[in-house]
């Protein structure tokens, strides 16, 4: 298959400005420009393209909220990548950097944005420095800075590194975190588009780096060729990232509708040592678990599809549990993410994610009693609906489906019928030996840099 | 006005109001808050205040109501509950407040923050006025699933600064003491520290929690996890009575209430436990200063004066009964013919004030001289003062303020408060003095003039900065705000003057919001006048000193240097004082003990000629007497007719007697009338405590301008200020907040945060004559010796020394004078 | 100008020249305090305060807020072990347990050396690559123990040279 992210695959250094200008780089810019703002806007409307952050918001709809009439307008790029089992955001940003500040400068001209802000982790650190590098490069050769490609648009490019925090991957978060207070989600209305809601107060689109790095080959091969992937209503090509029990973890870039076996057996490697699997978490840490079934193995991944087997396509970061893997201590190590990342402005969040921890803790240590597993749902359900942000809903949903699919994995603890003794849960011991077969060319990192560098 | 529906019922609100207030205030429906705050931002963080909530669906094309099958207007529902104090009503807005959902969603709510809370209401300060406490009793689980032990423990005693406590268990990260300080005070001094259950309330600023406002955070924190120093652990709030009061300290009259007890610690005597503000929209909203809330500790001093006393023939004073020291002080004042003078301060309260020119009167004096004499042109403040109705808080866009050789934030916090506020609405705020003051972090503009010439700078405003005086013009209200720092009492009333020339100029006279407003020191400079005191006055009895000199609170040794040359030429002085060990007591004849605003009743009438109420709250302090009823004993023994047995009469006196008060009575005073947001009371919820106003509103005073009669400008009398000459320096006294003054020194809570005495010398200077920062410098001017700490380039304009008044021992001058400074090795 | 603004001066300047708002400097000029001081502390705080032109408090906030600033020091290379749920799948757990006992310290402990500190953190963003760590900011994947030794035992030298070199 062809990539239109992953063009790594099929060009080799494609990460250096000159090999990507002489494969069609910043073509999509160039042809923006000679349009106006509005067509731009409805290009990327007509391709479909949905928000690869996690909600799968359509692209070209979120920029037409910007109002045309503000004279200060940010684009805010989603580089925060925190969620469990996600790293595509990365693999794109090291390996076809330029894409994404492409993108972001045609969805920058597209609402007449005066400057991009891309924020990432804290963790990205090494990242935001070559970033830096092919920003300079990038204005240097006129694609960005003052009246870009000799036109009379004028943007900006920044890095923000973020410092370690989940939640400012949140839009209404990263824009606080961007102006320097704390992480902590706002209320909404405003909408980061509306005035008074974005960066600074001002009109703003947050992007996931995904979802931009998408648009320069929208723009230049037109919506059709993008549409040319994918499903009616998941048009494109997304990036699967697996992790867990597979042969070959890493980042694969296919059409959306494939299918989890398609995804697990025939690009991750299956499973080690010939494993059944016995869930899998379509969306990492915060997606509903769904357990192997025949059926679910075959649903196509796709916005539509993922609804209609009651979890999300979210990020796509796909976490697979091989059949050895205790639910009860999977869920827990996810209820610790969340208590650990919930920025407690809000009590439902703050409390909850507190008290699950608590109780779970005292389940897989075999101090619980069966009504403990109810209390903890029953917080998990208390918690949904109701918080300030969609981190509440998150967090409920490991609790919430692992015991609606799992239900005699956390009997086994409480039910004094079934808990022989007290025992602590084993953690897994490495799965399939070390670094298996590498998906993208995901430049592993080897440590080797002095300390203060 | 829109339609709005509460569980089914049709309410017209105004459009864009909150929610949450809208719902209370019109349809008397509360729907519980613990985040929210009417008087804030609202940020959705506790989640208390979910409902259901639609919208009646209207047709797009025709906007008709679309009907149900019933003929019901069909509402459109979202899908989850929300917020509703995120909520601005809008036409056609649906709420169900009253569902099986919404009640559970509470229950959730309260269930979740008391997971976390400490069972320790019983010992708890809030207690009894606790809205978590209320809201859990309303809309509780009734028990808790989650088991003590596992909660967590943290520090309960965790002081944020010397003023406030936190107890990190209680807290319910509600964010209201984070929003005032940010958001009202922009003194942005406290933050959440960490995140998600470990989120905790921190101060870093030196000292901590560095603000004039701090106790405010712990009246409208929900819980009791702020308390403060001075009443933490005091006593509990259900033996305490409420008595209506206002703030001794500053020209606002912020109104307060005294929360007293019968108590161990003061002979068994009704005893003051703590200070909180009483509402009053038009003055002080909800909010008071650090100052006014914990510096009453000098209504019991140990130093208060115990009973009268007469210096006998060996000089020695001698205690006596009121009727021997009554008797005596007649006959004196018969015996000085009419060589008799009076001086009083600025505490007196209207009734003291009108009882004493009763007694002068009586001797045939007219020498009614107001303390101190840094302030004129309270007479200008009658004529073309603020309008009636009047309030800060109503000022907006299109509005402008002036601000003018004022350190507001240190005379009267409370103005500086609202004015930031205001300058947030929209208003033009512009900020003049010589130096940099904290007012001009919040100002629209600042200005600069040299020390002594605010009135040239007023009067030549159109000439000068005609862009400024534009501005102010076309205003559509404009109130300016004067000080008197770096003027001498002429400069202060040509500044004055010149002030109301641009008003009446420009149209801003005899309406509310318009005219001009001074920051007279302590909370009665309008009474001083209104009952015929006036500085120019005591600035002629200094000049030429009487026979015999009657001193009513008035510390004339601590605030006058040149107070021990003229106080001598008096020959017999009799003081009403409240403090035994006045350096005045060594000279005076005869000391009359008097009580404090905190034992009697009477009124004040503040900067805006507010008169308002305060109450009788603590048990006496032995035979201390109001000062009214000394002085009426007194006019009785010189023949002014039998001595007034009440406050209450004593102001019938003045209603008949000084035109502005016609009409004034204590019953009208006391009026009160519902205000928004609805505070205290069964609302405890929104403002945390109870302190709903019961003692009155108050009324203002008509001005001049108000009742019909002409106005006139007059010439302002421009004086020239001293300039800096060779060898000497311009020392300018200024004010600050928290000083060693009499009244205020008593409270010992209060002592880290009095500065040691300094002054501010501007690095050019200090280069000049060898001074570095940390100094000890000797400043000498006429009469003033005084000693203090060096602050280089502290904001002082060259060739002046910025020296603020009472944090020295020895007096400093109250208005600019030259002097010499040196190192002191 | 104080003593971060008079070192860092170009850093400084150029970070604050990409925000209209001198606060949102705030997060980057922490990270020069953190690495001027190894930890952030109070003297870095108030700096970072005045350059950004706010009050301590709120900086000290933003601090407490984030996980990569330390309000502690730690050791010359401070080792975080991802343990989160994908990276647990493959082994991550035992391999922060190995290494702290190779180490010899606690969790969130410093070698008594000075030299490592060892905690456990959440997803870093490379899940295919665990085990993984990541060590002063920059990122260590695909170890096992017999891997880490040799990198434990690169960081020891460099800082022998370090030390050497300086002599
Ligand atoms: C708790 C939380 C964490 C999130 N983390 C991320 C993230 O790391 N990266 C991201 O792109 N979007 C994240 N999102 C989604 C963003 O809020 C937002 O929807 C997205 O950036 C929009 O971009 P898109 O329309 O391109 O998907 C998160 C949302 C929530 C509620
Ligand atoms: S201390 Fe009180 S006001 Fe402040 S956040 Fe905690 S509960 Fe709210
Ligand atoms: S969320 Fe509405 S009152 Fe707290």
């Amino acid at each position: 298959m062809k990539h239109i992210l992953f063009r790594e695959h099929e060009v080799e250094n494609i990460r250096e400005l000159d090999v990507y200008v002489n494969n069609a780089g910043y073509a999509g810019l160039k042809k923006a420009l000679g349009m106006t703002p509005d067509e731009v806007i409805n290009t990327v409307k007509a391709s479909g393209l949905r928000g690869r952050g996690g909600a799968g918001f359509p692209t070209g709809v979120k920029w037409s909220f910007i109002p045309k009439n503000e004279p200060v307008k940010y684009v805010a790029v989603n580089a925060d990548e925190s969620e469990p089992g996600t790293f595509k955001d990365r693999q794109i940003m090291e390996n076809n950097p330029h894409q994404l500040i492409e993108g972001a400068l045609i969805c920058a001209y597209a609402i007449q944005a005066k400057a991009v802000y891309i924020y990432l982790r804290g963790e990205f650190w090494d990242l935001a420095t070559q970033l830096d590098q092919c920003i300079e490069e990038a204005r240097k050769a006129g694609y960005l800075g003052q009246n870009i490609l000799g036109s009379t648009y004028s943007c900006e490019v920044y890095t923000h590194l973020g410092a370690g925090a989940y939640i400012c991957g949140e839009e209404s978060a990263l824009l606080n975190s961007l102006e320097g207070k704390l992480g902590q989600p706002r209320v909404r209305p405003p909408f980061p588009a509306q005035k008074g809601g974005g960066l600074y107060g001002e009109p703003t689109v947050v992007n996931n780096v995904e979802t931009l790095a998408n648009v320069p080959f929208i723009l230049y091969e037109g919506p059709e060729a993008f549409r040319a992937f994918g499903t009616e209503k998941s048009p494109g090509t997304k990036v699967f990232c697996v992790s867990g029990n597979v042969v070959k973890p890493g980042n694969y870039e296919l059409p959306l509708g494939i299918t989890f076996r398609e995804l697990i057996y025939d690009h991750a490697g299956g499973i080690p040592d010939g494993r059944g699997i016995k869930g899998i978490l379509p969306s990492g840490a915060s997606g509903p678990i769904v357990p192997a079934t025949d059926e679910v193995l075959d649903t196509p991944l796709t916005y539509e599809d993922m609804d209609k087997i009651g979890t999300v396509l979210g990020s796509a970061s796909v976490i697979v549990l091989d059949d050895s893997i205790d639910i009860a201590w999977a869920a827990s190590k996810m209820a610790k993410f969340f208590k650990h990342e919930s920025c407690g402005k809000c009590t439902p969040c703050r409390e909850g994610t507190y008290w699950i921890d608590k109780v779970l803790d005292r389940i897989i240590t075999g101090d619980g009693a069966p009504s403990d597993v109810d209390l903890i749902l029953n917080v998990a359900k208390n918690m949904q609906g109701v918080t300030l942000c969609a981190l509440g809903d998150f967090a409920a949903n490991p609790i919430i489906a692992t015991i609606k699919h799992f239900p005699d994995e956390f009997k086994r603890y409480v039910d004094p019928a079934l808990k022989q003794e007290k025992k602590a849960v084993a953690a897994p011991k490495r799965a399939g030996g070390a670094a298996q077969g590498r998906a993208g060319r995901g430049t592993e990192k080897t440590g080797l840099v002095p300390a203060g560098d | 006005m829109v339609k709005i529906y509460i569980d089914d019922r049709e309410y017209d609100v105004p459009a864009g109001m909150n929610l949450v207030d809208a719902a209370k205030w019109h349809a008397d429906n509360d729907i519980p808050v613990f985040c929210y705050h009417p008087k804030m931002e609202p940020v959705g963080m506790c989640r208390m205040c979910l409902v259901q909530q639609g919208a009646i669906e209207k047709d797009r094309a025709t906007g008709e109501v679309v009907l149900d099958e019933h003929g019901q207007p069909k509402v459109r529902w979202m899908p989850k509950l929300q917020t509703a104090c995120t909520q601005r009503v809008t036409d056609g807005m649906v709420i169900r407040t009253n569902t099986a959902e919404v009640d559970q969603a509470r229950q959730n709510v309260i269930e979740f923050l008391l997971t976390s809370h400490p069972l320790d209401c019983p010992i708890c300060d809030k207690g009894g006025e606790c809205p978590l406490q209320n809201l859990t009793m309303e809309h509780g689980p009734g028990m808790s699933r989650m088991q003590f032990q596992d909660k967590q423990h943290l520090d309960k005693h965790v002081p944020l600064g010397d003023l406030i406590y936190l107890d990190e268990e209680r807290c319910i990260q509600c964010a209201r003491c984070v929003r005032f300080q940010d958001e009202l005070v922009g003194d942005d001094v406290l933050a959440f520290h960490e995140r998600g259950r470990r989120l905790q309330i921190i101060t870093n600023s030196n000292p901590g929690f560095d603000t004039y406002f701090s106790g405010n955070t712990t009246d409208i924190c929900p819980v009791g996890a702020l308390t403060t120093a001075d009443f933490r652990f005091g006593a509990r709030p259900w033996e305490l009575t409420e008595v209506p009061s206002i703030d001794p300290f500053d020209a606002a009259g912020s109104n307060i209430s005294l929360s007293i007890r019968l108590d161990r610690d003061f002979g068994g005597k009704a005893m003051i436990k703590r200070v909180m503000p009483r509402q009053n929209e038009s003055v002080n909203e909800i909010w008071i200063s650090d100052k006014a809330r914990f510096g009453h500790h000098f209504t019991r001093s140990e130093n208060r004066a115990q009973s009268p006393m007469i210096r006998n023939a060996n000089g020695q004073l001698m205690q006596t009964t009121w009727e021997e020291a009554l008797k005596s002080v007649a006959s004196i004042l018969k015996a000085a013919g009419k060589d008799v003078a009076a001086i009083a301060g600025s505490q007196m309260s209207n009734e003291d004030l009108w009882a004493l020119r009763e007694v002068m009167s009586a001797v045939g004096s007219t020498r009614l001289g107001a303390w101190p004499i840094t302030h004129a042109g309270a007479d200008l403040v009658a004529q073309v003062g603020v309008g009636v109705g009047s309030n800060l808080g109503d000022l907006g866009k299109g509005d402008a303020v002036l601000i003018i050789a004022s350190d507001l934030e240190e005379e009267v916090p409370i103005w500086r408060l609202r004015l930031k506020l205001a300058k947030e609405r929209g208003v033009f705020l512009a900020v003049a003095n010589a130096r940099h003051t904290r007012m001009e972090d919040f100002a629209t503009a600042c200005l600069r003039y040299d020390y002594g010439m605010a009135a040239h700078f007023l009067s030549n405003l159109r000439a000068e900065n005609p862009d400024l005086a534009q501005q102010l013009a076309q205003a559509n209200n404009l109130i300016i705000l004067t000080g008197a720092e770096g003027l001498s009492l002429d400069g202060s009333r040509a500044l004055m003057q010149a002030a109301a020339n641009f008003l009446i100029e420009t149209g801003h006279v005899g309406k509310p919001n318009n005219g001009l407003l001074s920051t007279f020191p302590g909370p009665n400079g309008m009474g001083q006048y209104y009952m015929g005191f006036t500085p120019e006055n005591t600035q002629d009895i200094m000049i030429n000193p009487p026979k015999v000199l009657i001193v009513a609170q008035a510390d004339l040794y601590h605030d006058d240097p040149s107070a021990s040359q003229w106080v001598h030429e008096v020959e017999t002085v009799i003081n009403l004082t409240l403090f035994a060990d006045e350096t005045l007591s060594h000279e005076a004849h005869t000391i009359l003990p008097i009580q404090s605003f905190a034992e009697r009743d009477g009124t004040f009438t503040n900067g805006e000629r507010r008169v308002q109420r305060f109450y009788t709250a603590q048990g006496p302090i032995a035979d201390a007497l109001p000062a009214w009823q000394v002085l009426s004993r007194l006019g009785e023994k010189l023949g002014r007719g039998k001595a007034k047995l009440s406050a209450a009469t004593v102001m019938a006196d003045i209603a008949k007697n000084v035109p502005a008060f016609a009409g004034v009575t204590y019953k009208e005073i006391s009026n009160v009338k519902r205000q928004f947001p609805d505070v205290g009371g069964r609302d405890l919820y929104y403002g945390g405590t109870a302190y709903q106003n019961r003692g009155g509103l108050g009324v203002q005073l008509k001005t001049t301008a108000e009742s019909g009669e002409a106005i006139n400008t007059a010439p302002v009398e421009l004086v020239n200020a001293p300039r800096s000459q060779a060898g000497q320096m311009l020392i300018v006294p200024t004010t600050v907040l928290y000083n060693r003054e009499r009244t205020f020194l008593p409270s010992a809570l209060m002592h880290p945060r009095v500065m040691m005495p300094y002054a501010e010398i501007n690095s050019a200077d200090a280069a000049k004559l060898g001074i570095k920062s940390g100094d000890v410098v000797e400043i000498v001017a006429d009469t003033m010796r005084v000693r203090v700490k060096a602050h280089v380039n502290g904001g002082a304009p060259e060739g002046s020394i910025v020296l603020p008044r009472h944090l020295t021992t020895e007096a400093v001058p109250m208005t600019m004078t030259l002097g010499r400074v040196s190192k002191v090795d | 100008m104080n003593q971060l603004q008079q070192k860092y001066q170009d850093r400084i300047t150029h970070t604050l020249s990409k925000y209209p708002d001198k606060r949102s400097a705030v997060m980057p000029l922490l990270y020069i305090a953190q690495e001027e001081y190894g930890w952030v502390s109070p003297e870095g705080i108030d700096q970072v305060a005045e350059i950004c032109d706010m009050d301590a408090t709120q900086v000290k906030s933003i601090a407490g807020f984030y996980t990569m600033y330390s309000e502690k020091p730690k050791g010359k290379y401070w080792l975080q072990v991802c343990t989160d749920l994908p990276c647990a799948l493959r082994g991550a757990d035992q391999f922060h347990e190995d290494l702290k006992a190779y180490l010899e310290v606690e969790e969130g402990g410093t070698t008594a050396d000075g030299m490592f500190t060892v905690e456990h953190v959440m997803c870093l963003a490379a899940c295919d690559k665990a085990p993984m760590l990541q060590c002063n900011f920059h990122f260590a994947e695909n170890l096992d123990m017999d891997k880490m030794k040799v990198l434990i035992e690169q960081w020891r030298n460099e800082v022998n040279q370090q030390v050497n070199g300086s002599r």
